[in-house]
Formats: C-alpha cells, sequence, structure tokens
C-alpha cells in the first residue's frame, strides 16, 4: 500500500507571464486513489500534464517505479503505464466499444471481432456493468462512454490512472457505478489520480487528498483525518464559515405555477414557486429536469398543460416570449447554449435587450456601455475590459456573464440550470452569493442541481423528479441526501437494467 | 495571475489580428506593385477602372454572399441566381415589352424570392443550406434555360446597359457606385444594426443566439433574402455589362465570392469577418486574373494560381487560430 510508484521533486513549470508549478513536490502510491484539489489555475492540470508527459518541466524530477526522468513524451508516459481520462472523450463515435476498447492495438493482425468483443465484455463484467461491446459508442450514454474510457486505460495495463472531473457529466446513480469500477482498478494495484471540484465525492473516493494553491502543493492529506471546513480553508487560503448564506423566509406569493404541465418527455408537472424562492429541482440526469426548463422557457414546445405567471394564464411560444414575461434561463451548457464565446462581454450582456436599446434598428452603443457596465460591476465580473472576449474568461466570470444578460433582459423568475457546474470553489461562493441576493432583491429562482450539497444548501423547498413525474416535494426541515435520493430513485428498476 | 494572462493573450490577439488584416493589405499592394512591374499597362487609369468595373459586380454578389457566411450558412447558387434573374429581367424587357423600371423591380423581386426559397428549404428540411444550394443551383439552372430557351437575347435597351456600362459625369462607372453604395449599406447594417448582431450572434453560436430570443428562422430567412437581393443587383450589373443576356452568364461567381470570403477573414463557420475584408479579397483575385491575363500567362495556369491563393489563405487562417490557442493555452 504505501510503496511510492510515482513521485515529482521539485517541480517547476514557468509560462509567460505565469509561474504554473511552483517547486511542487508530491508523491504518490500503488494501488491509493490520490485526490488533487484546487481552485481553477491552482496547478492541477498544468501537474497532469506534465505527468501524462504532454508538458516538459523546466526543473525538477519526475520518478517513476524508482527510475527518475527529468522530462516524460506522450508516448513514453503511455508505455509506462500512465493513462489519462479528459472531461472530453478521446473515442471514436462512430466505433463500437470494443473496437475503442482495442483501438490501435493488435497491429499487423487482421481484427478478431468476436475475440475483441469477448474480451471487452470480460472487462465490463469485472465492472460489473452490462454494455453491449458491439453497441456503437454514439449511441451509449455518456456514463457508459466514461465506462468504456476507462475500460480502455485499463486494459492498456495502466498502473496510474489519471481522471480529470470524472463526474462532471454522471447522475448520482452512475457515479456509484463509477465509485465501483474505482476500487475495482483500485484493488488490482492501480494508482488513481482523481481530480474533482466535488468535495463530497473526495471524502467518498479518495484515500488521500492533496491540495494546490496557485501553482504549490500545500499538503498531502489522509482523507480520513481531514474534513471538508480544512480542505475548503486550505484550497481559498482563508477559512469559510459558512458555505451557504442564510436567507430570510421567503413570502407566500405564488409567481409561478406550473398545472399538468406535459411534453418534452415530462408528465403532468405541477408545481408552485413562490416569490424570493429558491426551489430546488432535483433528479437524476435524464428525469427531465432540462427538459421542464426548457419548455418553461418556449425553447421547446409544451404538449398539454398550463403555466401560470403572478395568477396570469401565460402562453409562451418562445424564448423571447419567456423574456418578455420575465423568465429567463441560464443553461446547464454554457458554452454551448449560454455563450457567444467568440464575441465581447458587452456584446454577451446586451443580447437580450438589442432591441430596446435600439433606436431605428441602430444599436445604441452608450446604452450598451451602460447597462454592460452596470451589470458588470454588481455581479462583480472580472475581465480587463468588457471589449474582452468572452472565451478569454474563466469559467465563473463566463457563467456572470450568462447571469447578467438573463438579468439586464429585466426577468423575474430565474431558472437556474446546475448554476455552478465546471466553476471554481471560489467563484461558486460567488454565485451562490448572488443567488441569496436576486432572491433578496424579489427575484425567485427555480434551481435544477445534481449537486447534493448545493441542492441541500441553497433550496427553501426541492421538488423532485423522477422519469418525468413529481416523486415528491421535500420542505427544508425534511431535507436529507438519503430522501432526495430516495425520491430520486423511486422508479430506478429500469434503469439499473439499462446500466 | 489570470487577468495579466487574459490582459497578455489579448495583445496577443489585438497584435495577431492587426497582422491579419494587414496581411490582406500587404497581399494586394504587393500584387499591385508586382504587376506594375512586370506590365506596362497594368498601372494605367484605363486597366484601374477596368479592374474596377469588372469587379464591382463580384463585390455586391460577395456582399449579399457575406450574411448569409457570417450568419453560419453558405449559399453556392448565386451563380446560377445571377443567370436567372438576368436572363429573366432581359427575357421580360426583350420579349414581353415589359417597361424596364418593371423588368428590374421583378428581377430584383426574382431574386429575393430565390434567397427566401433558400433559405425557406434550409429550415423546414432543417439541412445545413450548403447542401440546400447545391441542389437549388441545379433548379436554378434549369429554370434559366428554361427561360431564355437556350439563346442569346441580344441588344438589351441602352438603359440597361447603362447599369454595367454608363459613366456618371463621364468619369465614374455607375457600376462602381452600386459597389460602393452596397458597400457602405452592408457595413452599416452587419456593423451598426441590432440585426447585423443577430447574424454575427447567429454565426456564433445558434443555439445560445435562439435562447437569447433570436427568432433564429426569421434571421436565417432574412439574410438569404438580401443575399438574394444584392446577388439580383449583381446580375442586373453583369448583363448590363455584356449588352447581352445568355443563361451560361454568373455561373462561377460562387467560387469567385467565396474564396473572396474567405481571403477576406469570414470564416467557414460564421460569427466572424468583416465586409472590408471581403471587398479586399474579391479585389486581390480581381488584380491577380487582370495582372495575369496582361503578362500573357495561360488561362489554365491562372486557374492553378487561384486555386492555390484560396488554399493559402485558408491555411493561414488556420495556422493563425493554431497558434492563437497555443498561446493561449499558456
Amino acid at each position: 500500500m504505501s510503496k511510492e510508484i510515482l513521485s515529482l521533486q521539485n517541480i517547476t513549470k514557468a509560462y509567460p507571464g505565469v509561474t504554473a508549478l511552483d517547486d511542487v513536490s508530491v508523491s504518490f502510491r500503488k494501488g491509493e486513489v490520490h485526490a488533487l484539489l484546487g481552485e481553477n489555475g491552482a496547478g492541477k492540470s498544468t501537474l497532469i500534464k506534465i505527468i501524462s508527459g504532454a508538458e516538459k518541466p523546466d526543473s525538477g524530477t519526475i520518478s517513476i517505479r524508482g527510475a527518475e526522468y527529468s522530462e516524460l513524451s506522450p508516448h513514453f508516459a503511455r508505455e509506462l503505464g500512465i493513462e489519462v481520462i479528459y472531461q472530453e472523450f478521446n473515442l471514436v463515435d462512430t466505433l463500437s466499444a470494443a473496437e475503442n476498447i482495442f483501438l490501435g492495438e493488435r497491429r499487423g493482425r487482421l481484427v478478431n471481432q468476436r475475440e475483441m468483443e469477448q474480451a471487452a465484455s470480460l472487462t465490463f463484467d469485472q465492472f460489473g456493468v452490462v454494455i453491449d461491446p458491439s453497441a456503437l459508442v454514439r449511441n451509449l450514454p455518456s456514463s457508459l462512454q466514461q465506462i468504456v474510457e476507462i475500460a480502455k486505460a485499463i486494459t492498456k495495463n495502466a498502473g496510474i490512472l489519471i481522471m480529470d472531473e470524472p463526474t462532471a457529466p454522471l447522475t448520482m446513480s452512475e457515479v456509484d457505478t463509477l465509485f465501483q469500477i474505482i476500487r475495482t482498478a483500485k484493488s488490482q494495484g492501480v494508482t488513481i489520480i482523481y481530480i474533482s471540484h466535488r468535495l463530497e465525492e473526495i471524502f467518498q473516493i479518495s484515500d488521500r487528498v492533496t491540495v494546490m494553491r496557485d501553482g504549490k502543493c500545500i499538503e498531502s492529506l489522509l482523507t480520513a483525518e481531514t474534513n471538508r471546513d480544512q480542505l475548503i480553508s486550505l484550497m481559498v487560503g482563508r477559512t469559510l464559515n459558512e458555505v451557504f448564506p442564510e436567507r430570510p423566509q421567503c413570502s407566500d406569493e405564488v409567481v409561478l405555477e406550473l398545472k399538468n404541465v406535459t411534453g418534452n418527455g415530462d408528465t403532468d408537472i405541477s408545481l408552485q414557486l413562490h416569490r424570493g424562492e429558491i426551489l430546488g429541482l432535483a433528479g437524476l440526469v435524464g428525469a427531465g429536469r432540462s427538459e421542464l426548463a426548457k419548455m418553461l422557457y418556449g425553447a421547446v414546445p409544451l404538449d398539454s398543460g398550463s403555466i401560470l405567471i403572478n395568477g396570469q394564464e401565460t402562453r409562451i411560444h418562445s424564448p423571447a416570449d419567456a423574456l418578455a414575461h420575465g423568465v429567463g434561463l441560464i443553461p446547464e451548457n454554457r458554452k454551448e447554449e449560454g455563450c457567444l464565446l467568440n464575441m465581447s462581454v458587452s456584446w454577451n450582456i446586451v443580447i437580450n435587450v438589442l432591441k430596446k436599446i435600439s433606436r431605428w434598428l441602430v444599436v445604441d452603443r452608450k446604452e450598451e456601455a451602460g447597462i454592460s457596465t452596470t451589470y458588470s460591476e454588481r455581479l462583480n465580473i472580472k475581465t480587463p475590459s468588457l471589449l474582452q472576449r468572452l472565451r478569454n474568461l474563466s469559467g465563473g466570470n463566463q457563467q456572470k456573464v450568462v447571469i447578467a444578460k438573463t438579468l439586464a433582459a429585466n426577468t423575474q423568475i430565474l431558472l437556474f440550470d446546475e448554476p455552478t457546474r465546471g466553476i471554481d470553489v471560489g467563484a461558486r461562493q460567488e454565485i451562490y452569493q448572488l443567488m441569496s441576493k436576486l432572491v433578496g432583491e424579489g427575484h425567485s429562482i427555480l434551481m435544477i442541481s445534481s449537486d447534493m450539497e448545493e441542492l441541500l444548501g441553497m433550496s427553501d423547498r426541492i421538488i423532485v423528479l423522477s422519469e418525468g413525474r413529481v416523486s415528491g416535494e421535500l420542505e427544508k426541515n425534511e431535507f436529507s441526501q438519503e430522501r432526495v435520493l430516495e425520491l430520486a430513485s423511486s422508479s430506478e428498476a429500469r434503469q439499473e437494467v439499462a446500466l | 495571475m489570470n487577468e495579466i494572462t487574459s490582459a497578455r493573450s489579448s495583445l496577443v490577439e489585438t497584435l495577431l489580428s492587426l497582422l491579419r488584416k494587414y496581411a490582406i493589405f500587404f497581399i494586394l499592394v504587393g500584387l499591385i506593385l508586382l504587376f506594375s512591374i512586370l506590365s506596362p499597362y497594368f498601372l494605367t487609369w484605363t486597366n484601374l477602372t477596368n479592374i474596377f468595373v469588372q469587379q464591382s459586380y463580384v463585390v455586391i454578389a460577395a456582399v449579399g454572399l457575406a450574411f448569409v457566411m457570417i450568419s453560419g450558412g453558405m449559399d453556392l447558387s448565386i451563380g446560377y441566381q445571377i443567370s436567372l434573374v438576368g436572363v429573366t429581367t432581359a427575357a421580360l424587357v426583350k420579349w414581353y415589352g415589359v417597361p424596364l423600371p418593371l423588368a428590374i423591380l421583378c428581377g430584383l423581386l426574382l431574386g429575393i424570392c430565390l434567397g427566401l426559397f433558400n433559405g425557406y428549404a434550409s429550415v423546414r428540411l432543417k439541412v445545413h443550406p450548403l447542401i440546400i444550394t447545391l441542389g437549388t443551383m441545379t433548379v436554378f439552372q434549369g429554370i434559366s434555360y428554361i427561360v431564355s430557351k437556350q439563346s442569346v437575347i441580344l441588344n438589351l435597351p441602352p438603359a440597361f446597359k447603362y447599369l454595367g456600362q454608363g459613366y456618371v459625369f463621364g468619369v465614374i462607372p455607375f457600376s462602381v457606385i452600386l459597389m460602393v453604395v452596397t458597400v457602405l449599406a452592408a457595413g452599416f447594417i452587419l456593423n451598426y444594426t441590432y440585426f447585423g448582431r443577430y447574424v454575427y450572434s447567429m454565426g456564433g453560436n445558434e443555439e445560445a443566439a435562439r435562447l437569447a430570443g433570436i427568432n433564429t428562422t426569421r434571421i436565417k430567412l432574412a439574410v438569404f433574402a438580401i443575399c438574394g437581393f444584392f446577388v439580383a443587383v449583381a446580375a442586373l450589373v453583369l448583363f448590363g455589362r455584356a449588352g447581352s443576356a445568355a443563361s451560361s452568364t454568373g455561373p462561377g461567381t460562387e467560387f469567385t465570392a467565396i474564396t473572396a470570403a474567405f481571403l477576406g477573414g469570414i470564416s467557414f463557420k460564421g460569427g466572424e469577418g468583416k465586409i472590408w475584408g471581403l471587398v479586399f479579397g474579391v479585389f486581390i483575385l480581381g488584380v491577380l486574373s487582370n495582372g495575369m491575363q496582361l503578362i500573357g500567362m495561360g488561362t489554365y495556369a491562372q486557374y492553378i494560381i487561384r486555386g492555390l491563393v484560396l488554399l493559402l489563405a485558408v491555411g493561414f487562417d488556420e495556422y493563425q487560430k493554431k497558434r492563437l490557442l497555443k498561446l493561449k493555452q499558456k
């Protein structure tokens, strides 16, 4: 257990203007799950790149199984049994699961389809999952794609497996499957370097945890001997007394009511949202939460049922309608649905209100500057200039821009779909503060979240969806992770078969 | 730390984009210098006016195409749109005795309709306009030959010819004035109006644009209608200059216009590029073909050069993007 397989000594890596890694020393033991924790920009990804040979360190040594190297190449790292699973999978969509696993192997021989598929099923069996090895990868859900990715790494006899935010695309039950697989791999002596923003996962799965901050390794701790407060304070360099801000109770006034809403995979959904309330919408991925938000926002049509805004029955046919009625969406996939990445920050902020700030078709640039300055100050958006391309901002600041553009449209009901996905801890705090401030100002929030801590910490009330139906509602005093999970998986039998 | 890096990368980005802007300018100046040295006839008033007159219709059509391309679409059918609009207008005047102003109006309306048809088909069938216009291109070709009865309509009236051959005050070619007006109008629409921003936004990220409350269907129809309109104007200029109308006039313009758009920095994916870049692109191609002709290069050798220019332009574009990406990662 305590045998060191990989250790880095005094690694320094500087890019022009930034020292990404500053005299970092850290070691990884055989057969452990070692979590790397740190805010974005702390140096985790650079560290991974050095271990996987994608980048060369300026100084320092890398020892692997006792042999010392000053640098690695991607090819050589692979030969040493180091495999990385990135957030974006490296799978060929149009090939089968088995073909992906053995891609690039067995050169010089004819590929034996059956043998390959048998070997693949054997690996899947080990993991305790059922995947048809001949299924095309593009037809698999992302959770299974990830398992294919892991299987691919393991069959290459990886001794060190690096996983970068592996749970980001997964639902709660899929995370359990993943953890099971990680434990299996670990028992076979594989070292797993696990990167995640989600603290609760780190406590569930890791043996040790190394906290990084500003390019330095702050501390390596045994997970069993630490707690989340200590980790957070190590990560941000200060103590956070409370993660989730306290809020006064919301009013009884109903601002949004759904009556028997059906469509887009959801059936017969009824719920009420009060002024100043954060209503959490829980459920597994695929339970129909984002689908509901899309319907409320007019992006997808309703089949039947009605939507009442401030007691008035309202027809929402398009996002423009929704915005006109004061309903805004902060979408789940920020980059694909929320941002115009190549456009400037101010372009993005005013996009919802362009028509309003135009006279005779011409955009009033003064008004544009006014609105974008107001919101970037109010939301504390960190950007060198409002003319900066959105692409160049951090995830947290991009998210703030998306919120800013939604608020600029004078929206009262905000649909937050995974408000802090892919955002580091510090920025996450800011988003939480902001959401609290918004409800304090009389906005109402429907928050979809797969992050249990966030869900329990931020919501005033939680509604749980399962397979497109409401499976339960929890008041604040009934909140518990177990309750939510139970309701979310209330008819999960079918899903388990699929896995 | 983050702010410093992003400020740095924005500086680099500005420098690179300046270099890119100047690059196309230098290429044009370089070509002009090159041909001035190689041929004594190149740098003469007559020849330069000639280039302007020859390229004016290309610029006008390319401007129309730019709307579609910036919105993330593509129109391969503009060559046959020119052909169809041109022969229809000519046939109306010569064969059916329609007064010229009315015939021109019909031509412009026809152009808008052809564009709308492309847009509508793309929206309705949910297929990329590249494929749609690959189909409509052939449709328009067929209609054009039926309308012209596969013949050449000779001796267009002088007022028609004026569109392509006329001079205002005896010095400024009318077609060049049309071209300048087109470029200014398009530049204004794209840079200053909310419609222009919608077009860019849609090209940048259609789904995000849709979720921002933009009616993307309407924008798609609009850009194709605008494209059709400008292409019809280009058709009138081209047929006016030719003085006669045949269905074989026009096709090929699409490739010149697309090449010019790439040269000018209008990306295949949409969401970026400026009209003035496109104008430079057209004139680079124009100067190139004019110069090559003056120095007596064979037609087929010219094809090779023009093709290589496109490859270089696209290659340069990709190279820049990769460099930018690399710099950003650091």
